[in-house]
C-alpha cells in the first residue's frame, strides 16, 4: 500500500517535470527575471495621484456592471436551480436544465466577454451579459445543489400534508436553504467584483481597462493606481460580506441548538 | 362491540378507520420489516403501537399515511387505500396529521408559519407564495396554539425553542390540518417524564374533544397503556399482542389467551433482552 502511494506521488513529480519541458516553464527563467521586479515596484511607487479620481469612477461602473450581473444572475438561477433539483423533479425536468446549466458553465466570463463583445458591442453592456452568463452556470448548481442538501424530514412531514410543489417550495425549500443561497449570493458578488475587473482587457467595460492599456505602454504607476482601487474595494467588499454573513448566515446555521 | 370482548382480531368493523389485512412491508424487497399485520382500529381511539426499535412500529404509521405502500396486503384508511404518490389520494391527505419523530418543523420560520404549513391545502398558490392567509386561519391557528400551551409564542423561531416546545409546535401542525387521524412517531421518547405527561396530555386532550383517531408509536408500555384505548404489540415486524386495560386489569383483546400475569411477564423478559 506505502510503496503503491510513493509510485502516484513519484509518477506525479515525473509528470509535472515532464509537463513543465513540454511548456516551456524553466525555473531558470523566473531566477533571470526577478530583477524586472525590482523595476516595476519601483515605477508602481511613483504613483500618478492625479488619476484617482477617474479610477475611482471606473471602479464603481465595475461594481454597479457587478451588481446588475449578480441580481439579474441570481435572479435567472433560482428558478433554474428548483427546476434542477433531484428532490424536487422528475429526471425529464433536471437532465435537461442540468446540461444546458454545465454547458454555460463551460465557458469563463472571460470568454462570454468576447462572445458578447461581438454581439452588443464594445462597453460595460456584455460585461454586464458575461457576468449575468457565468452567475447562472455557477449559482444554480451551487443552488440546486443547496436545495438537494436540505433535511428530508420536513419535506417528508409537509408533503405528507398534500400540499402542492409550490407550497412545498415557498414553505419549506426557501426557508431552509435560504441561509445557504444567500451566503451563495454574497460569495459570487463579491467573486463578481473581481472578475469584472479584468472584463475590460477584451473590452467589456470596467476599470480592467485602464489598467491593461497602462500596462500596455509601460505605464506602471498610472496602471498602480488603478490596481490599487481595486485592491482596496476588495477588501472592503470582503469586510462587508464577513458582516452580513456573521449577522444573518450564522446566526440561523446554529440550527436545531436548544436556547433555554 | 364484538370487538370489546376481544373474540376475533380480522372481523371487519364498520367503525374501524383504519384496516389492515396480512399487511407485510420491506424497503429492498428481501427482509420485511413487517409481517402480516392485521390490525382494526377503531374510529375516535387513542391507539398505541409499542415495540423496541427497529421492530418496524415507524414503518407502519408510514404505511398508514401513504408515503410506503405495503409488499403485501391490503390498507385501508377511512375507505381509501393511502398513498402519498397518488394524485387521487392527495384530496384526503390533509385528513391524516403526520408527526414524524424528528418532527419535520422549518427551524428557520416561525412558530406560526410553521403551524400555518397545516392550513396550505385550504389555501390557493397565489396567496401562499406571498404568505397570505385570511384572518380565519391566523386566528385558528393561535386558537391552536393557546390550546397547546404555545400563547405569546407564535413570532419565536422554531430553533430557539426547547424539545418539548418544538413538539407542541409539531402538534399544533397537525391540528390546523382538521384531520381525522393523528400519527405521532415516539413524540415523547427523548422527554423527561413530567414533559412527556404535559405533551400526552394535550394530544389526549386534542384527541378527545375533537373525536380524531389517534395512533401513536411509543417504546415504553407502561406510559402507552396509561393512555391509550388499546396498545398493539410489534415485535420483530409481527403484532404480537393487542392488549388494553379493562378496570385495573390488562385484558389481552388479539386472542383472548393471555392473562394478566403472563402479558406482564412478557414484558419483563422483553426489557431484559
Amino acid at each position: 500500500m506505502n510503496q503503491k502511494n510513493n509510485l502516484i506521488i513519484g509518477l506525479i513529480i515525473a509528470g509535472v517535470v515532464v509537463m513543465s519541458v513540454n511548456v516551456d516553464a524553466d525555473p531558470r527563467d523566473f531566477a533571470e527575471g526577478l530583477p524586472n521586479i525590482g523595476i516595476m515596484l519601483q515605477e508602481i511607487t511613483e504613483v500618478d495621484s492625479s488619476l484617482f479620481v477617474t479610477a475611482f469612477w471606473s471602479m464603481l461602473e465595475t461594481i454597479e456592471m457587478a451588481f446588475i450581473g449578480t441580481v439579474v444572475g441570481v435572479a435567472i438561477s433560482l428558478p433554474l436551480s428548483l427546476l434542477a433539483a433531484r428532490n424536487l423533479n422528475n429526471k425529464f425536468v433536471y437532465v435537461p436544465i442540468r446540461a444546458l446549466l454545465a454547458a454555460i458553465r463551460t465557458f469563463p466570463s472571460i470568454l462570454w466577454a468576447i462572445l458578447f463583445v461581438i454581439i452588443v458591442g464594445l462597453g460595460p453592456f456584455a460585461g454586464v451579459l458575461a457576468i449575468i452568463m457565468y452567475t447562472v452556470g455557477f449559482i444554480a448548481k451551487l443552488q440546486y445543489e443547496a436545495i438537494e442538501a436540505i433535511d428530508a424530514d420536513p419535506m417528508d412531514a409537509v408533503g405528507a400534508i398534500g400540499v402542492s410543489k409550490l407550497q412545498l417550495i415557498r414553505f419549506v425549500v426557501l426557508p431552509e436553504s435560504a441561509s445557504h443561497l444567500l451566503s451563495q449570493i454574497l460569495y459570487i458578488f463579491d467573486y463578481n467584483i473581481r472578475q469584472t475587473s479584468i472584463l475590460g482587457l477584451v473590452g467589456a467595460g470596467g476599470i480592467g481597462f485602464y489598467i491593461i492599456n497602462y500596462i500596455k505602454f509601460f505605464e506602471y504607476g498610472k496602471a498602480a493606481v488603478f490596481m490599487l482601487v481595486v485592491l482596496a474595494t476588495v477588501l472592503i467588499i470582503e469586510w462587508v460580506s464577513v458582516r452580513v454573513r456573521d449577522k444573518y448566515i450564522v446566526k440561523s446555521q446554529r440550527g436545531m441548538q436548544v436556547k433555554s | 362491540m364484538q370487538e370489546q370482548k376481544g373474540s376475533s382480531s380480522s372481523s371487519i368493523s364498520t367503525l374501524s378507520i383504519v384496516q389492515m389485512n396480512n399487511v407485510s412491508a420491506s424497503y429492498d424487497s428481501k427482509d420485511y420489516v413487517l409481517k402480516n399485520i392485521k390490525m382494526s382500529i377503531t374510529r375516535g381511539t387513542n391507539y398505541a403501537i409499542v415495540g423496541q426499535s427497529g421492530s418496524g412500529k415507524s414503518t407502519l404509521l408510514k404505511l398508514i399515511n401513504g408515503m410506503m405502500n405495503p409488499s403485501q396486503g391490503k390498507i385501508m384508511v377511512d375507505y381509501k387505500i393511502p398513498n402519498t404518490s397518488d394524485k387521487k389520494f392527495k384530496p384526503f391527505m390533509h385528513k391524516i396529521g403526520y408527526i414524524p419523530q424528528n418532527l419535520g418543523l422549518i427551524k428557520n420560520s416561525t412558530v406560526l408559519e410553521n403551524v400555518l404549513i397545516g392550513a396550505l391545502p385550504r389555501v390557493s398558490g397565489f396567496n401562499s407564495f406571498f404568505k397570505k392567509f385570511s384572518d380565519l386561519e391566523i386566528d385558528n391557528a393561535k386558537k391552536i396554539l393557546k390550546q397547546v400551551g404555545l400563547q405569546g409564542k407564535a413570532e419565536r423561531q422554531v430553533y430557539m425553542l426547547s424539545g418539548g416546545e418544538k413538539r407542541r409546535v409539531a402538534i399544533a401542525r397537525a391540528l390546523v390540518q382538521k384531520p381525522e387521524i393523528i400519527l405521532a412517531d415516539e413524540i415523547v421518547s427523548e422527554l423527561d417524564h413530567v414533559t412527556a405527561r404535559e405533551i400526552m396530555d394535550i394530544l389526549a386532550e386534542a384527541q378527545a374533544t375533537t373525536k380524531l383517531t389517534a395512533i401513536m408509536v411509543h417504546h415504553d408500555l407502561q406510559l402507552a397503556l396509561e393512555y391509550a384505548d388499546r396498545v398493539a404489540v410489534i415485535k420483530e415486524g409481527e403484532k404480537i399482542l393487542e392488549i388494553g386495560v379493562e378496570g385495573d386489569k390488562i385484558v389481552d383483546f388479539q386472542s383472548g389467551n393471555y392473562t394478566q400475569r403472563e402479558i406482564l411477564e412478557m414484558f419483563s423478559n422483553e426489557s431484559e433482552e
